[in-house]
């Protein structure tokens, strides 16, 4: 039966997936020593001891400005191929692209006009 | 499909076009007209005013007469049908907008008529989507500005909890719909639904048998919760129920008319229709044997059966008159699905009458609800309370809004000379000629169980004793007009409902002939 072979490649990677990274970690628990003190557990490398409480509130304005730089960075995703096939373009295409830019603007420019670009 | 050309593409997506002109104008609109009092007011009309024109370019830039053309590179097809379905909700868009306008927590707000126009928009590509691509990418530009706006009223909770439970449903239910999709494209390697349907019928996918009915199983999981059929209901009625009054109506009926479009024309084009006749061909897929149609006939026939009841049964306890709206628009999911089960007629009239009467049933309920939630908005404004009891003795205090209100109930209940009977008839001669008889006769039973909940909303509004009934409430001209105007169409459409129906059908034999059968 070939599609039992099929399901079967299935049912193999489904039983390994969760073996395979497992067990390294399960070899190093059982060979490893066990001798914590204050130096070994401190932050080290990356990142810094905390100030107060790290449960804050950030303010919803990040979200705005993170949200418009975003699509303000994959309008560039799009319309990198679009500039670089420029002069082999017939005017649909560069109608389509103008188009698109012309609708990011009128976003932003909304955005500017609600005063969601001033840091209060 | 040919060669490309933009002139002749340019008439299949006339009204999108017209409305991301008209959303664009609408935000400069919104970001420079100066601060005063009428300012909300004035881009609501001019929402509206575009709106209810723009539903005027189906019909100037028709489609060709019973043809249903690929067009954008097999993205969308151009056909009565969607021709109607676009109508339905461009006007629904417009009657939206103008029943905001004087509520207090969403129309005084510029974006909302923003956001209203975007659903709008989505919901015109949605119905005439004929790629999975483009199914998915107009679902979510229905789907998440409706969940922006359940949650439009901040500062109240009941909104924001209904649009937080709208959004996590509804992401889980899109994610299962791709999920399925994705297994489709997988099995045939083309996203386009015809291709979908040629591929399935070739020898690749045989023994997949359980593969396909997993993705079909996903796919109707997903069109299930859009369109609010048991079991995938539960979100409805909490829903319905805290989000703001407007937005409630324009999710009863944008969201699930365009989900209705597309899921039939989905299992139509990827999963085929029956030969019409002995010498005619079929176009239904059969993988190893099996008929794939069989399987989402008979699922949808149980559906059918469960939303029905379900949704009339719980709708006789409840005190809310949101929430019994929302149960009495599962019900009608229930009956709609009666049309889908009845694509498996064996005769080029039975499924015609089978997709005529899916879009005349959303058709009329699209005005039908707007009329009473248009009803609610007015009150709940004039009152504060929303609860059926409170509606006691409304004819002394306003017998105009008494009046449309019981049209509206008229016509959901299914009663003539309202639209709704109609379009239940349709419903159910489809199911007839379907030889689904037994389906049938339980959505008669359920309409029967129906006729109790809304009689009695008519009974309160003009016998029972109000504890105000001597302060009449005032009327607004523009929710005047609305109210009308709705409720002339309902009786229209219930007394000469033809000159639809028969566009619907030939839109119908168009998407038949396009299947080849």
């Amino acid at each position: 039966m070939d599609i039992l072979n099929n399901w079967a490649f299935v049912g193999i990677f489904a039983v390994m997936a969760p073996v395979f990274p497992a067990l390294p970690i399960v070899i190093a628990w059982l060979l490893r020593p066990h001798k914590p003190n204050v130096l070994k557990s401190q932050t080290y490398e990356c990142g810094v001891e905390t100030v107060g409480d790290t449960w804050v509130q950030f303010r919803v304005q990040y979200y705005i400005y993170g949200l418009i730089f975003l699509v303000f960075d994959v309008e560039m995703v799009l319309l990198f191929p679009w500039a670089v096939a420029y002069n082999r373009l017939d005017l649909f295409a560069f109608a389509a692209g103008f188009l698109f830019i012309f609708l990011l603007a009128d976003g932003l420019i909304y955005a500017w006009r609600k005063d969601v670009l001033a840091w209060k | 499909m040919g060669e490309f050309n933009v002139w002749t593409s340019l008439p299949a997506v006339a009204p999108e076009i017209g409305l991301t002109i008209l959303a664009a104008v609408v935000l400069l609109l919104d970001a420079y007209l100066p601060k005063e009092k009428n300012r909300a007011r004035n881009i609501a009309f001019v929402s509206a005013v575009s709106m209810a024109v723009l539903a005027l370019t189906p019909f100037i830039w028709a489609p060709a007469p019973n043809t249903s053309e690929l067009f954008w590179g097999g993205m969308v097809r151009h056909d009565a049908l969607g021709q109607l379905f676009d109508v339905m909700i461009l006007l629904a868009g417009a009657i939206t907008v103008m029943i905001a306008v004087d509520d207090s927590g969403v129309g005084r707000r510029g974006e909302f008529h923003l956001i209203v126009i975007i659903v709008t928009l989505g919901g015109c590509i949605l119905s005439s989507s004929a790629d999975l691509v483009m199914i998915f990418v107009a679902l979510e530009t229905v789907s998440i500005p409706l969940y922006v706006l359940a949650a439009f009223r901040r500062e109240d909770n009941k909104s924001s909890e209904s649009g937080l439970k709208y959004f996590l449903f509804g992401s889980f239910a899109s994610a299962i719909l791709l999920y399925g999709f994705s297994f489709l494209y997988g099995l045939t390697g083309s996203t386009q639904l015809t291709a979908i349907a040629a591929g399935l019928n070739s020898e690749i996918v045989s023994g997949n048998l359980v593969a396909v009915l997993a993705a079909l199983l996903m796919v109707i999981v997903g069109f299930g919760f859009k369109i609010s059929a048991v079991p995938f209901h539960f979100w409805t009625p909490d829903v319905y129920e805290g989000a703001p009054t407007p937005v409630t109506a324009f999710v009863s009926v944008a969201s699930k008319a365009g989900s209705f479009a597309v899921f039939m024309r989905f299992l139509i084009e990827a999963f085929g229709l029956p030969a019409v006749s002995a010498d005619a061909t079929s176009t239904l897929v059969v993988i190893d044997g099996q008929t794939i149609q069989t399987f989402w006939v008979n699922l949808l026939t149980v559906f059918s059966i469960l939303s029905m009841t379900v949704g009339n049964v719980l709708a006789l306890r409840q005190k809310n008159f949101k929430r019994l709206l929302a149960y009495s628009s599962i019900a009608q999911a229930g009956y709609t699905l009666m049309g889908l089960a009845a694509l498996q007629a064996q005769s080029a009239i039975g499924q015609d009458i089978a997709m005529a009467s899916i879009t005349f049933y959303m058709f009329m309920y699209t005005f039908t609800n707007l009329v009473i939630f248009a009803g609610i908005i007015l009150f709940v404004e004039a009152t504060g309370r929303e609860n059926i009891a409170d509606f006691a003795g409304l004819q002394r205090r306003s017998p105009w809004l008494a009046l449309a209100m019981t049209i509206g109930l008229l016509s959901l209940a299914g009663i003539p000379p309202a639209a709704g009977f109609f379009g239940k008839l349709f419903l159910f001669q489809a199911a007839v000629e379907a030889n689904l008889v037994g389906l049938a006769m339980i959505g008669v039973l359920n309409a029967i169980v129906a006729l109790y909940y809304y009689l009695i909303i008519i009974k309160i509004m003009y016998v029972d004793q109000g504890i105000d009934e001597d302060k009449p409430l005032a009327m607004p001209r523009s929710y005047a007009w609305v109210l009308g105007i709705t409720s002339v169409v309902i009786i229209i459409l219930g007394v000469i409902p033809t000159p639809i129906f028969d566009l619907a059908q030939q839109g119908a034999a168009a998407v038949r002939l396009a299947m080849g059968s």
